[in-house]
């Protein structure tokens, strides 16, 4: 029977793999990313099941899913231009069919890809945890971007979902869970500060889902996650739906390890599950 | 409900080398053929992000257009005109 070993959270800022290329190991990013590294592998996974919020690239407002799941026996990316290198990886396509018949079944109507590469949102963090694509993927894709968002509730019960039919599913595998994104964003809208394109409107926010997180608080971030806060903590804030997809699978427990990068809007973070 | 088209201005200028060619050179005749209102066809000319964001064009495209300071937009530009819009009706 499959098991879920891991879980893990991390940023996916497009800049990361060209900013650690530049300043080195020794940078911030890279030693975070480095020790969410060390307890990924540490739990020896054979497959990633992630949750992002495609950026309208491996979609686009002609048919944007509020939920989707990739199934194929391969992909690659980025496809959004991000300055890195590109990668193919494997998707774990019997895994992918099997959760997604589950959770159709459980109530989620997961829209299908079948021919699909992938953005910056699942390429940056791969580039960093698993950069020789040795283990393969399974790509959940949850609407971030584009409101109305999906509810926290509903992202939760998702990640719940698929956590049973991860356990459910009856070939032996090791399975870590991702969730990829910031807590509190703007891209291009009202409340970049003067001069930029991008800031961390909500700082505070911030502060407080980590420490949500780390002592396990899932039920009342779930709570205050409402459509109205996350949009208070910026129009990429709904990315914070991607760990709560994430936490379905850890169950209040407390992170291995967690740091948050405040004034950045974000926060890395790492479970041993197993 | 033309704001689709606005938002594909700006996905294609980052996904299509070609069409992004032609907004730089002549960003009038690129958008000629495209299904905007006139109000829409004059705000992308104008550089009119806020207006434009008003009608809901998602920020995350909208941004695209500094890249290559398309429309005029600069990162400054783009930045303080931004800043002065109001939420669009029915965005959460």
């Amino acid at each position: 029977m499959a098991e879920i070993v891991a879980a893990i959270g991390v940023p996916h800022t497009p800049n990361f793999p060209a900013l650690v290329a530049k300043q080195g190991p020794d940078c911030p990013t890279a030693r975070l990313y480095a020790e969410v590294a060390k307890h990924l592998h540490a739990a020896k996974p054979d497959v990633l099941v992630i949750y992002t919020d495609d950026h309208f690239n491996t979609f686009f407002l002609d048919n944007f899913p509020i939920f989707a799941v990739g199934i194929a026996d391969a992909t690659s990316g980025p496809n959004d231009q991000t300055a890195m290198p590109s990668y193919r990886v494997a998707v774990l396509a019997s895994l992918a069919s099997h959760l997604r018949a589950k959770a159709i079944a459980a109530g989620f109507d997961l829209s299908l890809a079948q021919a699909f590469e992938l953005d910056h949102s699942i390429m940056v963090p791969l580039h960093f945890l698993t950069p020789d694509m040795a283990i393969p993927i399974v790509p959940f894709f949850i609407n971030g971007l584009a409101p109305p968002l999906p509810t926290a509730q509903r992202c939760y019960a998702l990640g719940k979902a698929v956590s049973a039919a991860i356990a459910d599913w009856p070939q032996d595998a090791r399975v870590a869970v991702v969730g990829s994104g910031s807590f509190s964003l703007e891209i291009g809208g009202p409340r970049i500060p003067p001069g930029e394109r991008a800031g961390t409107p909500d700082p505070e926010w911030v502060k407080h889902v980590q420490e949500h997180i780390e002592h396990g608080r899932i039920a009342e971030l779930v709570a205050e996650a409402t459509p109205a806060r996350l949009a208070r903590a910026g129009n990429i804030g709904g990315e914070l739906l991607n760990w709560i997809a994430m936490l379905g699978a850890v169950d209040g427990r407390r992170p291995a390890f967690i740091a948050p990068e405040i004034e950045h809007g974000h926060a890395y973070a790492a479970w041993r599950l197993d | 409900m033309s704001i689709y088209a606005v938002n594909k201005v700006c996905r294609d200028a980052l996904h299509d080398p070609v069409w992004r060619e032609a907004l730089k050179r002549d960003p009038k005749s690129a958008i000629a053929p495209l299904p905007l209102s006139a109000e829409e066809r004059s705000a992308l000319l104008n550089g009119d992000v806020a207006w434009l964001y008003e009608q809901g064009a998602h920020p995350f495209l909208l941004a695209y257009l500094t890249r290559w300071e398309l429309f005029g937009l600069t990162v400054s530009l783009y930045s303080e005109r931004i800043r002065a819009a109001r939420e669009p009706a029915g965005r959460e």
